[in-house]
């Protein structure tokens, strides 16, 4: 406990010296070296408790890290209030509500999911109070319709027809099973590949299972002969394990091809699997060392969801303290400005943050690995 | 016919579970007329209890111990312990509340079902503990017939609920225990006054329950490879329905109403869609209960006037 504890503060140490792995400008100049007292407030939601709990906590263990370091750097005195939504968007809702009137809230992370966004969109739009996802990528969120909204990762509209695309071309399946877990960010996505799938000829048997559900056997029971690729648009990473001993089990051979939430190099080891993850492995990332480390040494191994949402905070840090610098004092108005003008050149992500005008990361990429048969993830080169 | 025949056995295989955890909720309510809401996290405590009792004896890769004792120290040690706490939850939060309006005990056991499950969180972590069944039982091991596979931990799983459904048949109708049970059951102040130890029953009702849903977290575990603290609430709900459909405190019915509802599960998914699996299984259920509304094997409650 000791010893992990030094690793922590030596990485954290690191971390910082690294500055914080990015360079940029946030609101029209560089945020470093805040000399006046900056106090600031930022909300966290996120599925802090329930079914996707252990994603919400890699989120809220990424946040706090990048205010951390943020705060040792920038000199300033940023604290976090955490929100649980458990992915729920009444949850999120009565969240939201409870952030916009606390008025030491200046910017908000997150929520997690697309329907959560969807569900306190107006209500951040109301309160002039941004918020900035690192994981909910349906792309109607930024159409303009929630003027507050940003994030720091992709959209569906580049996922899935690069996922489908890549099945058809790739892996010619004459007919595949897909299956949403019935969230606004599985059906987002179901509904960009299939149109791709049929066109390209390929029997597509569409089903759904509740992401609760941990029983897989009597769907494996319908994976034919033909189907030679089961895609699984899900966030829990141990249900796509479980199908996948299923197929084992019923002696089906069918390749799984998963998304976002799949990439976890703990849960979902199936050798031969695909994943495609708006969030790249930054432990494959030089200038993500010392972060890679800080997180490993205080909260252990983590996936692809940490990171977007460490870039998430790190952007609403930075446009806070530039305010800062700037001479005014945090307000809900200045830093959502502040967020509008980022323009970070090297992030944790390996690629700048820059938003559209409706918060869309500009030229935002998504990554594909393949699990080789060691059950390691490999980057399949773009 | 062998994909007939596959489904039939994934759905017999999770109803069975749904009948184990269902006998408990049946019980319970037999005895107190309490919809236990957290009886489906004693489901969930008894899957960490086996996951627990794999990592104790090396992990699932390398087991230290014959894996047919390791079996049995899993299901024995999930059943005392989730039993235990069965007892636990009766004495502390609904005994207390024993003689209050009939809501007060049932908005408790939805409270004492978030307590276990954020507890569950706290102590384990949110991530999901893996039991890799595989590791230890060969997935090629068990019965193939043409190509339909019915794995050891499927037949294990049957063997083990159709005996716990006799031995408890048997301990209900032929032991002194039983009978104490069905007096209470049937009118607690009457056996009160007969000498029974009402709250010693009422305690042994919690136990065998709770043993019962341990039992079925362990073969949970087994099955699904995964356990989370959410994963009670699934399984809660099947087994309260499970219960209800065959008849709320028929043991037979709770068995009855839990294949009813794997079976239903597994055949909709196979045959239609799994994406009106839930609708389609419970308009079945709405349908049988219009026919038959104190459920399949349920006796109609005569009111005394």
């Amino acid at each position: 406990m000791k010893r992990s504890a030094i690793i922590a503060a030596t990485a954290l140490g690191a971390l910082v010296a690294a500055g914080c792995g990015s360079s940029g400008t946030t609101g029209g100049g560089s945020a470093s070296g805040t000399t006046k007292s900056c106090v600031a407030t930022v909300g966290m939601e996120g599925p802090l408790t329930g079914p996707v709990a252990f994603l919400g906590q890699e989120q809220l263990h990424f946040a706090q890290l990048a205010r951390v370091s943020d705060n040792l750097r920038n000199k300033t005195k940023i604290t976090i209030v955490q929100g649980d939504t458990q992915l729920t968007p009444s949850i999120a809702t009565t969240v939201t509500q409870q952030f916009t009137s606390n008025n030491k809230i200046v910017a908000v992370v997150g929520p997690a999911g697309s329907q959560e966004v969807e569900a306190v969109g107006p209500l951040m739009a109301r309160a002039g109070l941004a918020f900035i996802s690192g994981s909910a990528t349906n792309a109607s969120l930024t159409t303009g319709k929630y003027p507050t909204f940003f994030r720091t990762v992709s959209e569906d509209s580049v996922q899935g027809p690069q996922d489908a695309n890549y099945i058809v071309s790739n892996l010619h399946p004459k007919a595949l099973m897909i299956v949403d877990d019935q969230e606004a960010y599985s059906t987002g996505l179901v509904s960009q590949m299939v149109p791709i799938f049929t066109a390209a000829g390929i029997k597509v048997d569409h089903e759904s299972v509740s992401q609760k559900v941990t029983d897989f056997s009597a769907l494996v029971a319908k994976v034919t002969p033909a189907t030679t690729v089961v895609v699984l648009p899900w966030q829990v990473a141990a249900n796509a394990q479980q199908f996948g001993k299923d197929l084992a089990q019923q002696h089906k051979n069918a390749v799984i091809f998963g998304t976002d939430g799949l990439y976890d190099t703990t849960h979902f080891t199936i050798p031969g699997s695909y994943v495609s993850s708006f969030g790249p492995d930054i432990n494959g990332i030089p200038a993500d060392v010392a972060i890679a480390a800080a997180a490993k040494a205080k909260y252990g191994t983590f996936g692809t969801f940490g990171p977007p949402t460490y870039a998430a905070t790190h952007v609403v840090d930075q446009a806070i303290a530039s305010v800062c610098k700037s001479g005014q004092t945090p307000s809900r108005a200045n830093v959502l400005a502040a967020i509008k003008n980022t323009n970070e050149a090297t992030t944790i992500l390996g690629q700048p943050i820059k938003f559209d005008s409706h918060g869309a990361l500009v030229n935002g990429k998504f990554f594909l690995f393949k699990i080789n048969s060691s059950s390691k993830y490999q980057l399949i080169p773009s | 016919m062998a994909f007939f025949l596959q489904e039939l056995v994934n759905g017999l295989t999770t109803g069975a579970l749904y009948a184990l955890v269902a006998l408990g909720f049946t019980m319970v309510y037999g005895v107190l007329k309490l919809l236990n809401f957290a009886h489906g996290d004693l489901y969930m405590v008894g899957a960490y209890v086996g996951f627990f009792v794999i990592q104790w004896f090396g992990g699932p890769s390398h087991v230290s111990i014959p894996v047919p004792l390791l079996l049995v120290i899993m299901f024995v040690l999930a059943a005392l312990l989730v039993g235990g706490l069965g007892v636990a939850m009766e004495r502390f939060a609904y005994r207390p509340l024993r003689d209050a309006p009939r809501i007060a005990p049932l908005i408790t056991a939805i409270g004492v079902s978030f307590f276990l499950e954020n507890s569950a969180q706290l102590l384990f972590g949110a991530q999901p503990r893996i039991y890799n069944t595989s590791e230890f039982i060969s997935l090629s091991s068990g019965i193939q017939i043409g190509s339909v596979t019915i794995d050891s931990v499927q037949i294990m799983v049957l063997v083990l609920a159709v005996l716990l459904t006799v031995g408890l048949r048997y301990l209900v109708n032929r032991t002194a225990l039983g009978r104490q049970m069905r007096a209470v059951a049937a009118d607690r102040e009457a056996a009160e006054m007969l000498g029974i130890n009402v709250n010693f029953t009422i305690a042994a009702t919690f136990f065998i329950g709770g043993a019962l849903a341990g039992v079925a977290g362990v073969m949970g575990g087994l099955l699904f490879n995964q356990v989370t603290p959410t994963i009670g609430f699934i399984a809660g709900l099947k087994a309260f329905t499970a219960a209800v459909v065959g008849g709320i405190g028929s043991i037979p019915g709770a068995v009855l109403g839990g294949l009813l509802i794997g079976v239903a599960e597994s055949f909709i998914t196979g045959y239609i869609s799994s994406t009106y699996s839930n609708l389609l299984v419970f308009l079945l259920l709405i349908a049988v209960m219009l026919v038959r509304p104190s459920g399949l094997l349920g006796r109609v409650q005569l009111q005394k006037v």
